[in-house]
């Protein structure tokens, strides 16, 4: 069973996303922020990351930026999943490391789809 | 030293100061009224997610203890029906981050305007809520599912 350790601040999306992940057979790993990822990411192994961008304490493109420093991250598919829109913000979340970027609100079978195609 | 707000506040006629301070207080009002809503969405998100997932489960428990499979047809509409749900269950991240912005712009207005209308009081120089340091990061004005980008 694939890992996924996803992360956002609103209790709500992360039941949304934690509901539609576990119904299609994810083991599912919530984090409340950016820093409470990095510390639950921390030894463990996740097939993805799926995070929100605008969080306390530490971002999404922050938290990719931190991902992508550590060897056990290097290659792990990292989705943004925001109310972001602009080019400027999805520029910063590629060059920090994202795979993808994913405007809310999502879909479930859409994101599912976009999550089959980029964890290998 | 003499404040350069209070010599201001003080040779102001006295309609503009009545107006700033009608002003000031309708803007409170409308922060007060956004705190309300904030609470209102939440507790109400709440609510709808505890529905969402009782009927999920028990859809789930149904189509378990149905003696034969559920037609195709069928589950496939209730699933899709769900994940409709799922999508405009998001309108309270949303809703909140737009509310929490303006209600941060609203807040700032309400405090310069204080500030410069009225100068200092007794307890100094007023304090003013910092304004958004960007813009609002929702632009979205439906609650269609958003793009997706691949990298």
């Amino acid at each position: 069973m694939h890992s996924i350790l996803a992360v956002d601040d609103s209790a709500s999306m992360r039941q949304m996303v934690s509901f539609t992940l576990k119904s299609a057979g994810y083991a599912v790993t919530e984090a409340v922020d950016g820093q409470d990822a990095w510390e639950k990411a921390g030894g463990k192994h996740f097939d993805l990351v799926l995070t929100d961008q605008n969080m306390p304490l530490l971002d999404g493109i922050g938290l990719t930026r931190k991902l992508r420093g550590h060897p056990q991250f290097k290659n792990t598919p990292i989705l943004i999943l925001t109310t972001e829109s602009s080019d400027q913000m999805k520029q910063a979340g590629r060059a920090a490391g994202a795979t993808g970027w994913l405007v809310k609100p999502f879909d479930p079978a859409k994101l599912i789809e976009v999550i089959r195609k980029v964890i290998r | 030293m003499l404040n350069p707000h209070a010599a201001e506040a003080r040779d102001a006629p006295a309609m503009p100061l009545l107006a700033a301070a009608d002003l000031q207080d309708n803007l409170m009002t409308a922060t007060h009224d956004l705190d309300r809503l904030q609470t209102l969405l939440a507790q109400a998100c709440d609510e709808l997610m505890q529905g969402f997932h009782g009927a999920a489960e028990q859809i789930q428990e149904l189509v378990e203890a149905a003696q034969e499979s559920p037609s195709n047809e069928l589950f496939d509409g209730v699933m899709r029906h769900l994940g409709g749900a799922i999508t405009a269950l998001q309108f309270q991240d949303m809703a909140s981050q737009l509310i929490a912005h303006t209600n941060q712009r609203l807040r700032n207005c309400a405090d310069q305007l204080a500030r410069d209308a009225f100068g200092p009081d007794a307890d100094g120089e007023a304090v003013v809520a910092a304004a958004p340091l960007r813009p609002n990061p929702v632009t979205q004005d439906e609650m269609d599912a958003g793009s997706v980008e691949l990298f």
